[in-house]
C-alpha cells in the first residue's frame, strides 16, 4: 500500500537533490506554459509513478492503468490532444516538472505547502484518508471507545501521529507500532490488537485474507488530497485545470473514477 | 554541513532510558530462562537415550538455522492461531529464550565433552563418589571452560533484542525509531542509541570478566 504521509519528508529531500543535479547538468531551464502554448505543442506529457495501485500501475500488457491514468487521459481529451506518459518515481515528480520532462504530474501528489514552494497545485481531484479499522463485532465510534484497547499502527505513518496524539488525552489507548503495513495488518488478523490504523482502502489487504470480511472502517483519522502539479508561475494553465476539475466533479466523472478504482464514492473535496 | 542538535533528543531521554531498561530486561530474562533450558537440552543430548538426543539435535538445528526475526513472527503472529496469545513483551522473551537455549545448549555440550575421560577415571581411582565426580571433576572445569562464551551470549542477547521492535515491543531500538519519527533528528538518535548499546555491552563485559576472575580463582 502506498503511504503518502510517511515518505513525504525523505522523498522531498531526495527530490530536491535530484532536481538540483538535473538542473546543474544543463537541462532546459524550467519555464512557464500557457494553455495556448500547450495546445500549439499538441501533446500533453504527464509524469506518473506506476507503482501506486489503484492510482497507477502496469497492466498485463505493461500499459499504465489506474485512477490517475484515467484522469490524465480525461485532461488530454478535454484539451483535445494525445497524452504521453513519462514514468517517474515518487521523489522524481517535482524534478520532472522543473526540468520540463513533463507538463503535468498526475500521481497521487499530496498537496503540501512545502511542495507548493516548488510547484503549483490544482484544487484536489481525489483524496484518501487514514482510517480506524476494527472487527465488525466491536462497537467503536470515536476515540474514547478505544480506551482499554490495543491499536496497531505503522510507525511514523499519519495514523501513528494522529493516534499517538490522541492517546495523550484519552488514557488507556495501547498503541503497538510496527515497521511496515503488512505487519500492522497481520497484527489485526492474528487478533494481537483490537483495532488498527490504515488507509481508507487499506482493508483491501485484510479482505485478501480468509477472515478479511470480519473487518470494517470505523472512522476517519486524517485526510490527504491529491492535486495535479504543474510548474509555478502559470496562472493561465492552473486556472484551466481548476475549471476542469470543478466541471468533472460536478458532472460525476470523478465519482465514476473513484467507484471504478477505489470501489467507493468520491470523498468530500475541499477547494482553495 | 550537517548541524547536530541533541536538544530534542535529550528532552525525550526518560523514554529512551525506559527503552534501554526494557532491553536489559529482555536480555536478562531470556538468558536466565534460556540457560535453564539449555542445561536440560545439553544433558539430554550428551547423557540422554538416543531418541532424546535426536530430538534435541533437531531443535538445536531448527533454531540455529532459521532467522530470529522469523522466530519472533511465528511466536507473535502465528501462535495466536494455535490458541497461544502472548503480548509483545512475552512473545519477545519466549522467542529470545528459545533462541538462546539452542546456542547455549551447544556451548554447554562442548563444555561437558571438554572434560577428558582420564580426569573422571582419575577421580574414580581416588575413590571419589559419583556425585562428587560430577560436581568437582566434570561440572566445575566445564563451567570454567564455557563461562566466557556464555557471557558473550548475554551480550548477544542485548544486541539481538533490537529485533523485537518488529513485533511492537518498545525496547531501545523501537523507542529510538519513535523518537526519530517525532524529531527527524535521525543521526543524533542513532548516535545516542548506539552509545547506549555500547555502554551496556561494555559494562556487562567488564562485570562478567571481573566475576569470572573471582569465581575461577582456583583455576590459576
Amino acid at each position: 500500500m502506498f503511504n503518502e504521509g510517511r515518505r513525504t519528508v525523505a522523498r522531498g529531500a531526495l527530490g530536491l537533490l535530484a532536481a538540483g543535479a538535473a538542473l546543474m547538468a544543463g537541462r532546459q531551464e524550467a519555464r512557464a506554459q500557457t494553455v495556448d502554448e500547450l495546445i500549439k505543442k499538441g501533446k500533453l506529457t504527464v509524469a506518473i509513478d506506476t507503482t501506486t495501485p489503484p492510482y497507477a500501475s502496469l497492466d498485463n500488457g505493461m500499459q499504465p492503468q489506474g485512477y490517475d491514468i484515467d484522469l490524465a487521459r480525461l485532461i488530454g481529451k478535454s484539451l483535445g490532444m494525445a497524452v504521453e506518459f513519462v514514468t517517474v518515481n515518487s521523489p522524481g515528480r517535482i524534478p520532472a516538472l522543473l526540468t520540463n520532462r513533463a507538463d503535468m504530474v498526475v500521481s497521487i501528489f499530496s498537496i503540501t505547502p512545502e511542495r507548493a514552494q516548488q510547484v503549483a497545485f490544482s484544487i484536489p481531484y481525489a483524496g484518501q484518508s487514514s482510517v480506524l479499522i476494527a472487527p465488525k463485532s466491536r462497537s467503536i465510534q470515536e476515540f474514547k471507545d478505544l480506551s482499554g484497547l490495543k491499536v496497531a499502527v505503522t510507525r511514523g505513518a499519519m495514523e501513528d501521529i494522529v493516534l499517538t496524539n490522541q492517546a495523550r488525552t484519552t488514557p488507556g489507548i495501547g498503541i503497538l507500532r510496527f515497521d511496515d503495513y503488512p505487519s500492522t495488518a497481520q497484527a489485526m488478523l492474528s487478533g494481537q490488537v483490537d483495532a488498527m490504523g490504515g488507509g481508507d482502502y487499506g482493508d483491501i489487504y485484510l479482505k485478501k485474507s480468509a477472515s478479511g470480511d470480519e473487518f470494517e472502517q470505523k472512522f476517519a483519522l486524517h485526510a490527504f488530497h491529491f492535486g495535479v502539479g504543474i510548474r509555478r508561475g502559470n496562472p493561465d494553465l492552473l486556472h484551466w485545470l481548476n475549471t476542469f476539475i470543478y466541471f468533472n466533479k460536478n458532472n460525476g466523472a470523478l465519482n465514476e473514477l473513484s467507484m471504478k478504482w477505489r470501489k467507493m464514492p468520491l470523498i468530500d473535496l475541499p477547494t482553495f | 554541513m550537517y548541524e547536530f542538535q541533541f536538544g530534542p533528543i535529550l528532552a525525550r531521554m526518560p523514554t529512551v532510558l525506559q527503552g534501554a531498561a526494557l532491553t536489559l530486561e529482555f536480555a536478562a530474562a531470556s538468558t536466565c530462562i534460556g540457560l535453564l533450558l539449555a542445561v536440560l537440552l545439553a544433558i539430554g543430548r550428551v547423557f540422554g537415550p538416543r531418541p532424546v538426543a535426536w530430538l534435541v539435535t533437531g531443535y538445536v538445528e531448527l533454531i540455529r538455522n532459521t532467522p530470529l526475526l522469523v522466530q519472533l513472527y511465528i511466536v507473535f503472529f502465528a501462535l495466536p492461531k494455535a490458541g497461544l496469545r502472548l503480548d509483545s513483551n512475552q512473545a519477545a522473551i519466549v522467542a529470545l529464550s528459545a533462541n538462546l537455549a539452542a546456542y547455549a545448549a551447544e556451548i554447554i555440550r562442548a563444555g561437558l565433552e571438554s572434560v577428558p575421560r582420564g580426569q573422571v577415571e582419575a577421580g574414580l581411582s581416588l575413590g571419589l563418589r559419583r556425585g562428587r565426580i560430577i560436581r568437582h571433576v566434570v561440572l566445575a572445569p566445564a563451567i570454567r571452560a564455557i563461562y566466557p562464551a556464555l557471557g558473550s551470549q548475554f551480550v548477544l542477547q542485548i544486541l539481538g533484542s533490537s529485533l523485537v521492535s518488529a513485533i511492537a515491543a518498545e525496547e531501545l531500538t523501537a523507542v529510538s525509531n519513535n523518537v526519530m519519527m517525532e524529531t527527524f533528528r535521525n543521526f543524533e538518535v542513532f548516535i545516542l542509541a548506539g552509545g547506549l548499546y555500547l555502554a551496556m555491552v561494555l559494562l556487562f563485559r567488564g562485570f562478567f570478566s571481573a566475576t569470572g576472575r573471582v569465581l575461577f580463582r582456583w583455576a590459576a
